[in-house]
């Protein structure tokens, strides 16, 4: 086995094994004490006390769970767009998808559905597809007139002004009722995700993660750019619906269940790339997924337990985390570049 | 005598409806080399891009391997034809081989997983440009000379009968264009691939042309044997250079 080889088979247990912790951790850390004991005799044996068992199953469980997928959602959908766009600091934070997925998310809460403990899960997704794909769209139309990366990134993080605007506009005249979950959920959270959404999340994501890592092959020679990958055969119109698809989807899901979440996408796949040295994408869409996992299980964990009893945003802690990032990226990043 | 690989018949390229140069008529066996040379903005580029796909012809033929450029699907080019272009790509967190293996992206299956011959592939490909040393090297830490050399491996894991190349020795220095149009020159010999290549250094152009095309004016103005074209009358006439100056310089 070659250095390469061993690098991977390292970094890939790593991943695997902190997801596994971290999930724990998750499990056991919270503003009501349930020791190591108590949560394995209720997964395993099925018996403790009556509140724990709820906590437990009811929020614990599913809010991890919802971290985990969430996380390497975000994370896949961030490879994704940087790939499609050959931009180490595109992803769905910046480019305005999360928030045009938040705008048409809370559009359909607030006019069609009423309640958002009422709004099905699909049609959320729904909601925020069109959301993030009317974005992307936008994104796209710019992006054929500006030719500098570092404009199109301004001007998704314009349309995400603009979008949050909107929905911040329509938060302040939703009735009452509304505005407490609403509020809660533009600014993004995992909290509240029951078991139904997961099994929900957990469909949407599988399909993505399958989906990406099906055309993993023709990602690689679009790496090279577009010309050299159509000499080599690739249908490039193709791959590239598929990229903005895939990534929409992903995102979509996201901010329909936790709303936006910053620096994920961006941060994530260039940790990933940093450990493992390497961007061949059978390596990268795996790992981003993991590292996404854990990147978002840890975040929440400390949103939740920092300053317990009460919340932190999600945002607010993957931005402290995440931002830094995207400074380095760019100091790294060789002048003229952009 | 030879068996023609690529040859086009009153050809007309460019953008759109705009044509760049008309009236193309070349042929191309293996083995052989075809430069293209003239003032920059002539088109050159223009033709390469046509014959290698990138753009519709907009009249005339091109006919590769005794069949005509549309009725070849993508994946059967890929693996005729291959390119070397002048966008510079800089791809991150990839070796000189991870470049040199998407070559094989024609050969291998749905996931891109390559095979022990691939691999071979791969590996005589750089021993060829004199890169196996390399291999393991950033692809972006290496130098502009090497860089290319990685790049026309990669095109030789496309296992091409025709290898197009625009300006490939443009940015390097002359060490660098020698070594390169050596390996191009023998590449071209033992392969039996036809080459298509446009350069500005009419001194190496020379050298290594078997045929070359002057692209000037919206058309071809001469065509030949590289001791009929390299006069200094048709070169002066090509890149309008006044009589003083071309004998200052090339006296």
């Amino acid at each position: 086995m070659s250095r390469t080889h061993i690098r991977y088979l390292t970094a890939f247990l790593l991943l695997i094994t902190g997801t596994l912790l971290v999930f724990c951790g998750n499990l056991f850390v919270g503003s009501t004490d349930i020791d190591f004991s108590d949560v394995m005799h209720l997964l395993f044996l099925g018996e403790g006390d009556r509140t724990a068992a709820d906590i437990l199953w009811k929020i614990r469980i599913p809010r991890a769970l919802a971290a985990m997928l969430l996380g390497g959602a975000l994370a896949l959908s961030g490879y994704l767009l940087q790939t499609f766009f050959h931009n180490p600091i595109a992803g769905p934070f910046v480019l305005g998808v999360s928030s045009g997925a938040k705008l048409t998310v809370a559009i359909a809460m607030i006019f069609a559905f009423g309640q958002p403990g009422a709004v099905g899960s699909a049609y959320m997704i729904l909601a925020a597809l069109i959301g993030s794909m009317l974005s992307l769209g936008l994104v796209l139309l710019v992006s054929r007139k500006v030719k500098r990366m570092s404009m199109l990134v301004v001007c998704g993080v314009m349309i995400g002004y603009i979008c949050s605007a909107v929905t911040d506009f329509m938060v302040t005249f939703a009735d009452d009722s509304d505005i407490v979950n609403l509020h809660d959920w533009s600014l993004g959270t995992f909290s509240g995700t029951s078991m139904e959404n997961v099994t929900v999340i957990a469909a949407v994501t599988g399909f993505g993660l399958l989906g990406t890592i099906l055309i993993a092959k023709p990602i690689g020679a679009y790496m090279l750019g577009e010309n050299y990958a159509q000499n080599m055969g690739v249908n490039i119109r193709l791959l590239r619906t598929a990229l903005i698809v895939l990534s929409g989807l992903l995102s979509a899901c996201v901010t329909a269940f936790a709303g936006p979440v910053s620096f994920v996408g961006i941060a994530v796949p260039h940790i990933v790339r940093t450990i493992f040295r390497t961007s061949k994408p059978l390596i990268m869409i795996p790992a981003c997924f993991l590292g996404g996992s854990i990147f978002c299980m840890v975040c929440d964990m400390i949103a939740r337990t920092v300053f317990a009893p009460t919340e932190l945003s999600i945002s607010t802690v993957t931005a402290i985390f995440g931002a830094p990032v995207v400074i380095l990226i760019l100091i790294r990043r060789k002048k003229g570049e952009f | 005598m030879d068996k023609i690989m690529l040859s086009a018949d009153a050809l007309y390229v460019g953008y759109g409806k705009k044509t760049v140069v008309g009236n193309i008529c070349f042929e191309i066996c293996p083995g052989e080399i075809l430069t293209l040379i003239g003032p920059n903005g002539a088109g050159k580029s223009t033709i390469l891009k046509t014959l290698a796909g990138y753009l519709k012809k907009l009249g005339g033929s091109i006919v590769i391997d005794r069949r005509s450029i549309e009725s070849i699907t993508e994946k059967e080019r890929s693996k005729k034809l291959s390119v070397v272009l002048t966008e510079r790509i800089r791809p991150e967190m990839m070796t000189c081989r991870d470049v040199v293996e998407s070559g094989r992206y024609p050969y291998t299956g749905h996931f891109g997983i390559l095979s022990e011959a691939d691999r071979e592939c791969v590996r005589s490909a750089m021993e060829t440009v004199e890169m196996l040393d390399f291999a393991e090297a950033d692809f972006g830490a290496v130098s502009d000379g090497q860089r290319q050399r990685v790049m026309l491996a990669r095109a030789i894991c496309q296992e091409p009968e025709i290898l197009i190349l625009d300006e490939p020795t443009s940015y390097l220095d002359i060490h660098h264009k020698i070594v390169f149009l050596e390996i191009l020159r023998r590449l071209a010999r033992e392969k039996q691939i036809a080459v298509i290549v446009s350069m500005h250094e009419l001194d190496f152009a020379e050298k290594i042309s078997d045929y070359t095309l002057c692209v000037k004016d919206g058309r071809i103005t001469c065509a030949g044997m590289p001791e009929e074209i390299f006069t200094a009358e048709n070169l002066m006439e090509l890149y309008e250079i006044p009589v003083q100056l071309y004998k200052k310089y090339f006296g």
